[in-house]
């Protein structure tokens, strides 16, 4: 798998090195608050409730088993011995003391692993579909410019200082696992009609208190004026985007003030005068190279006669956690770190280590992070899918949730996060007490329920099928219900079911809403297309009669 | 942030004394102001393009960037000299030396840090690195990985 070389782990040292001087100075008082809190940022660090948080980039969601032990080892180290996998593919350790933070990163630098701009007013980790490279189907393998352009927005000088934060997401798949359209940016590779590669752009989507859509800025941009195409958006963001209003700091609120087709004019006109620099052509021979690296690292095997074990909760695992490979006699296979009543995405130290271990072991060593906060290990071999589910097993791995109602994102909520609203976690436990029934979840079937704690939306519930938005009422917690959101086929924002819905009966709302799902599916259709089919009001009966 | 003065003056890379106008100022009067040799400050949101037909009557530019957290100057000074090829020096005023990187690579020739920042060692904050990602106004001199 892709590495990064001497010269990039030199970077990540001197990177390291800046910031503990600055650190240094701010804890002797010779960088104010602000603008320590600006440079922190920009190295993953928050200030939390209770201590300090720290965000390390996962770059578009792929790990190799040694970057995963020096994580687990981080944990040890640094942490009360786990981390928490998040939304954006990334992994954060929420008890870090601030005079440590320097080794911590220095620790992680021999692995290739760095917090740059995970936070911030910045170009923030770009994301992808975790199962990129695997899948038939597939218009082209988004990694290799995944990499390209999170080059080179690392440390840009003209892109550091933006108006607000800057999230891309990168799609090769026909099926969009990203959610591209509700980033600042994202990017979909296509072909023209003369099969040629590009990217349709799309800008100003977001979720928070004005989710929106991103409108579509250009239907076709030719791989090599990628480069400058995205700099000229990033341009007119930074010289027009609005600083003046805290809540309007996104791109989202530039291209609605503008209109997408003014804002898309105004870039274009800029890229007019860029595209042909030769300086910012997307370098073909460097994409070359990265296609060789993130060449797959198994062959086709012919696995004619081989027989599955035949074991009930092994074949019920399987069929929620295992998928198809492109490449013959292999599995890609989905691990749920969801436990009851731990944060969804949380590992302890002693789990990341088994993972790399089992990776190692099963994967070729590489493991992908995903929006679900799961793990998936890309390269099983069918044969051996079921050696791996027993070590599953036998380290409490084996959740077979995944792709059921039971596998709830979570954001860590008011127990943890100081901008929440509401608790998180503690209603996904009570949902998942309720729905314990494995019978029950499989004949239910994929259906997502994400609870984000304040309108910041960390855990994406405007695109979830039934989403919980946790918010204050008379000093009580209430649930405000979106349902029917989507990302996946198309991207649909949740409508809004009616009033909020207080903590104490949040869970009967939900169970109601999967009834009247249940009630009314004809055959295999999904909740989207019942919602669609059926509209608000038998829900709301439900809810609210 | 308020209380800090902007230069009425600046001296130039042959040791002249400059004097300053405001962005309004020159747009105001241009005709005149281009055949005094005077230099002009831009804020931050200040529309740069505005003054992009008289560049090459303008002596100097200077881009205040005071206000930490307030990317715009570095568009500025990029659209000034890589773009436009503006052929004076581009001063950054009021610099932080936590940014002076960002600055230097956008195409800022000379800066002048705040008062706050005497006694720092500049050379070690504006060229910290050995390696950069991208192509920008002024690769520094680095090593060019992308």
């Amino acid at each position: 798998m892709y590495q990064y070389n001497a010269q990039d782990k030199q970077f990540l040292v001197e990177r390291v090195d800046q910031f503990e001087k600055q650190l240094k100075r701010h804890l002797a008082g010779e960088l104010d608050e602000s603008k320590f809190r600006s440079l922190r940022l920009r190295n993953g660090l928050y200030m939390e409730l209770h201590a300090h948080m720290l965000r390390i980039a996962i770059p578009y969601g792929i790990l190799s088993s040694d970057q995963l032990r020096a994580l687990a080892d981080v944990a040890d180290k640094y942490d009360r011995g786990f981390g928490h996998f998040t939304t954006r593919q990334n992994i954060q350790f929420n008890w870090i003391q601030l005079p440590e933070i320097a080794n911590l990163l220095r620790d992680l630098t021999d692995a290739g692993l760095h917090a740059i701009q995970t936070s911030g007013k910045a170009t923030r980790n770009i994301t992808a579909d975790p199962l990129s490279g695997l899948t038939e189907g597939e218009i082209e393998d988004a990694r290799p410019y995944c990499e390209l352009i999170r080059r080179w927005f690392n440390l840009h000088p003209e892109f550091s200082w933006l108006p607000g934060k800057f999230k891309i997401a990168i799609n090769g798949a026909k099926l969009d696992e990203t959610a591209l359209r509700i980033h600042d940016l994202g990017l979909r590779l296509v072909r023209n009609e003369k099969g040629e590669l590009g990217f349709s752009v799309f800008v100003g989507g977001g979720l928070g208190a004005a989710a929106m859509i991103g409108p579509e800025t250009a239907s076709f941009v030719p791989i090599v004026d990628i480069l400058s195409y995205l700099e000229s958006s990033l341009r007119i963001y930074n010289l027009k985007g609005r600083r003046d209003h805290q809540k309007k700091l996104r791109i989202k609120f530039l291209v609605r003030e503008l209109g997408a087709s003014e804002f898309s004019r105004l870039v274009d006109e800029d890229w007019q005068q860029t595209k042909d620099d030769p300086e910012l052509k997307l370098n073909l021979t460097e994409l070359e190279s990265l296609k060789k690296d993130f060449a797959l690292p198994i062959e086709p095997i012919n696995l004619d006669g081989f027989k599955e074990t035949v074991d009930f909760n092994y074949s019920i695992w399987k069929k929620n956690n295992v998928r198809s490979h492109k490449v013959l006699g292999h599995s890609i296979v989905n691990i749920s770190l969801t436990k009851l009543g731990a944060a969804p995405g949380d590992a302890t130290s002693e789990q990341m280590r088994i993972l790399a271990k089992l990776a190692d072991q099963f994967s070729s060593g590489e493991i992908r992070t995903t929006k679900r906060q799961t793990i998936v290990f890309p390269f099983v071999r069918k044969d051996q899918v079921f050696d791996l589910w027993k070590s599953l097993e036998q380290y409490g791995l084996s959740s077979p949730h995944q792709g059921t109602l039971a596998q709830i994102v979570a954001c860590p909520g008011r127990d943890y996060c100081d901008l929440a609203k509401a608790v998180s976690i503690p209603i996904a436990t009570r949902v998942q007490e309720r729905f314990n029934d494995m019978n029950k979840l499989l004949d239910i079937g994929d259906l997502n329920i994400n609870i984000s704690g304040c309108e910041n939306s960390c855990a994406h519930h405007h695109v979830a099928d039934i989403g919980l938005l946790g918010m204050q009422k008379n000093g009580e917690e209430y649930y405000q219900i979106t349902l029917a959101g989507e990302t996946l086929r198309e991207t649909h924002i949740g409508k809004k079911l009616g009033p909020s819905v207080s903590g104490e009966t949040i869970v009967d709302a939900v169970e109601n809403i999967v009834n009247v799902y249940i009630d009314n599916r004809q055959q295999e259709e999904k909740f989207t297309d019942v919602f669609k089919r059926i509209g608000v009001i038998p829900f709301k009966e439900k809810v609210y009669g | 942030m308020d209380d800090i003065k902007n230069p009425t003056s600046l001296i130039n890379k042959d040791y002249e004394t400059i004097d300053l106008v405001t962005f309004e100022e020159w747009i105001e009067d241009s005709d005149k102001l281009s055949k005094l040799g005077v230099g002009v400050i831009l804020e931050p949101s200040n529309d740069v393009g505005l003054i992009k037909d008289k560049l090459d009557s303008i002596e100097l530019i200077a881009l205040d960037f005071r206000n930490f957290d307030d990317g715009r100057g570095y568009s500025q000074a990029y659209l000034l000299s890589k773009r436009w090829q503006f052929k004076g020096e581009i001063i950054g005023i009021n610099a932080h030396l936590d940014q002076l990187q960002f600055m230097i690579r956008s195409g800022i020739t000379r800066y002048q840090l705040l008062e706050s920042y005497e006694g720092f060692d500049e050379e070690d904050y504006s060229n910290g690195f050995s390696i950069c990602y991208q192509a920008a106004a002024n690769n520094s001199g680095l090593n060019l990985k992308y």
